[in-house]
């Protein structure tokens, strides 16, 4: 049977994947240092260690058969692969969050033309476009919650998941637009060429989350 | 001067290679009397429009004459056959069958596998309704990619009429099967849950369903399908398919073939029986194609078509992956010097002849020969022409 190859992200999403792998059956080694590739430790899965952002593009492509990837990175890019399990770990939300004393989390109107810095340049596009909110978007790459606070931009679209580093910048949530959380991902054709094997590991999966 | 993004020349080497895999494919289609045709490059809007889905439309590459009539280049070949057949072929006897490998553009990011000029072959079967005609043109399909060298290639099927009768029974309508569908067609589990807990739909009947979609195979999915889709639609297609895959299996294609009921093509386009061919080592499908009887009524010619098409440079890609290049053949058989008759009579035999253009002498024209490895040189020396064998373990190759 050929191995199976799965893209895994570096990073925060990182030691749960592997732990979770692991759980099912599909060992590890530990730290993964610099490298690039790995084995699983009975030789029936190549791993891929990849920038999170570029999970996507390697299973769309079938460089890799499947993955796991947050949802978060999933709405910017336009990758075709399939959704096949909510891992529910790596959960944050989406949020348009705005410095307190702008009153916005209370009804304090918009400015006629706002301006909006984030990272999540497609969501925060369409969240405002389908609420007629005219908005000029200011496409940053990290420490968004920056920008209101030096009057780049009125409003922040990011992400939250203990709402800490809002707090610690006096800014509130305004609103939320969507939640996320670690996916495995398959690609489509992979899952028809290697049926019996993905199938069967969404199955272990999918019960493993859901107990 | 640089190319625009999403098209590529196709230097000496590279377009033998493809043209060898296009005429392995001429022959198929000829071997199934499949006449080839070929339509324009562009024509109006308006008449391709009538074949084009939403992405395809966003797709098309629009432009205007001077009069202002709308043009645009093809984005696809079906829809350009059924204006044909629908207008010049009309009164010809059904059904009819015809084929092409041409080129088809698309405005899209430029990716592997993904071009904005590519080619396309694929055959058309109009004016047959029924299972037999579904199962030639996967046959035909299968066969085409055996002739390429890819033999190992696995084929889906499905008819999309189960998936519709399955969320029928489960009480869904409107807005709701449109976004159930495009989960299903994307495999997209997460989403679908979300819709089943949206939509209240009873936990047992979507169990079943969740089973179905995740589930690739023969007789399994059958019963699946049977007991989950009870309309007369969606029996229909369980027993066409059931006639393609006997069939399939008495060819001995059985392994080859599995149902896949997620597997729903296009949706604005094909109206029952679908598939794809693909193999293990690409991650996007090879080929697919199905039955798309809404398309010519668009025309005016209410006649029912199924057919499919495969993606030229898709196969080069899967045979350069495989290390499986075109042999270069030799490219010149006989190489002359100062004698026009003697050339002429060497094209007329059929041979590949180049002629001395630079006024080599004897010893500069048998060197230019080794190096290019051509076997005979034929020298006019006064009225006689000497000829030359260069044998095969003296040339430089």
């Amino acid at each position: 049977m050929s191995s199976l190859t799965i893209a895994l992200p570096k990073g925060s999403l990182y030691d749960e994947s592997s732990a979770l792998l692991g759980a099912i059956g599909i060992e590890i080694p530990g730290d993964p240092g610099r490298r690039l590739t790995m084995k699983s430790n009975d030789g029936s899965a190549e791993l891929l260690l990849l920038r999170p952002t570029d999970v996507p593009a390697y299973v769309e492509f079938g460089a890799a058969d499947c993955g796991i990837v947050g949802k978060d990175t999933l709405w910017e890019s336009e990758r075709s692969v399939s959704e096949a399990v909510d891992l529910r770990f790596g959960a944050c939300r989406l949020v348009v969050a705005a410095r307190r004393s702008d009153g916005y989390h209370e009804g304090a109107r918009y400015p006629t033309f706002l301006r909006v810095a984030t990272k999540f340049k497609r969501m925060a596009t369409q969240y405002f476009s389908e609420r007629d909110i005219p908005c000029e978007i200011i496409a940053l790459h990290g420490s968004v919650e920056l920008a209101p606070i030096v009057g780049l931009a009125d409003v922040i679209v990011d992400l939250v998941a203990t709402g800490s580093t809002l707090r610690e910048h006096d800014m509130v949530v305004v609103d939320e637009i969507a939640a996320s959380s670690a996916r495995f991902v398959l690609n489509p054709v992979a899952y028809r060429s290697k049926y019996a094997r993905l199938s069967a590991l969404c199955e272990r999966l999918q019960r493993m989350v859901a107990s | 001067m640089r190319l625009p993004p999403g098209v590529r020349d196709w230097l000496p080497q590279e377009f033998a290679f493809k043209q060898s895999v296009e005429d392995r494919i001429a022959v198929v289609f000829d071997h199934w009397s499949y006449a080839r045709i070929l339509t324009p490059t562009f024509e109006s809007y308006e008449s391709l429009e009538r074949g084009l889905g939403e992405k395809l439309m966003r797709q098309t590459f629009r432009f205007s004459d001077p009069l202002g009539e709308e043009l645009a280049l093809r984005t696809e070949m079906t829809t350009p056959i059924a204006r044909v057949v629908s207008t010049r072929l009309r009164n010809a006897s059904l059904p009819i069958r015809l084929s092409y490998i041409a080129p088809a553009y698309r405005y899209e990011e430029p990716q592997l596998g993904r071009m904005r000029e590519f080619t396309q072959a694929g055959a058309e079967l109009i004016g047959a309704p029924g299972a037999d005609a579904d199962a030639e043109a996967l046959f035909m399909a299968i066969e085409t990619l055996d002739a390429v060298g890819l033999a190992d290639a696995q084929f889906d099927i499905n008819d999309s009429a189960i998936v519709d009768g399955a969320l029928v029974s489960l009480g869904l309508s409107g807005s709701a099967v449109r976004s159930w569908k495009a989960a299903i067609a994307a495999r997209n589990l997460v989403d679908l849950d979300g819709f089943a807990s949206r939509d209240g739909v009873r936990s047992e009947r979507y169990a079943l369903l969740r089973r179905l979609v995740v589930t690739r195979g023969t007789e399994d999915v059958l019963a699946m399908a049977r007991e989950l889709a009870m309309n007369p639609e969606a029996q229909a297609a369980i027993y066409r398919l059931e006639r393609i895959l006997a069939r399939a299996a008495a060819l001995g294609f059985g392994a080859r073939i599995a149902i896949d009921p997620a597997l729903l093509r296009d949706l604005e386009y094909y109206t029952g029986f679908v598939f794809e061919g693909f193999l293990g080592d690409l991650g996007f499908s090879l080929c697919g194609g199905g039955r798309y009887d809404g398309l010519l009524p668009r025309f005016g010619y209410d006649v029912p078509a199924v057919g499919w098409m495969v993606g030229v440079e898709r196969i080069l890609l899967a045979l350069e992956r495989r290390r499986i290049g075109e042999r270069r053949s030799r490219e010149v058989d006989v190489f002359v010097v100062g004698s026009d008759r003697a050339a002429m009579s060497e094209r007329a035999r059929g041979r590949r002849v180049r002629v001395d253009v630079r006024g080599l002498d004897r010893s500069a024209a048998i060197a230019y020969a080794r190096h290019k490895a051509i076997p005979r040189v034929l020298i006019a020396c006064g009225e006689e022409v000497e000829e030359i064998l260069l044998e095969a373990d003296e040339r430089a190759l």
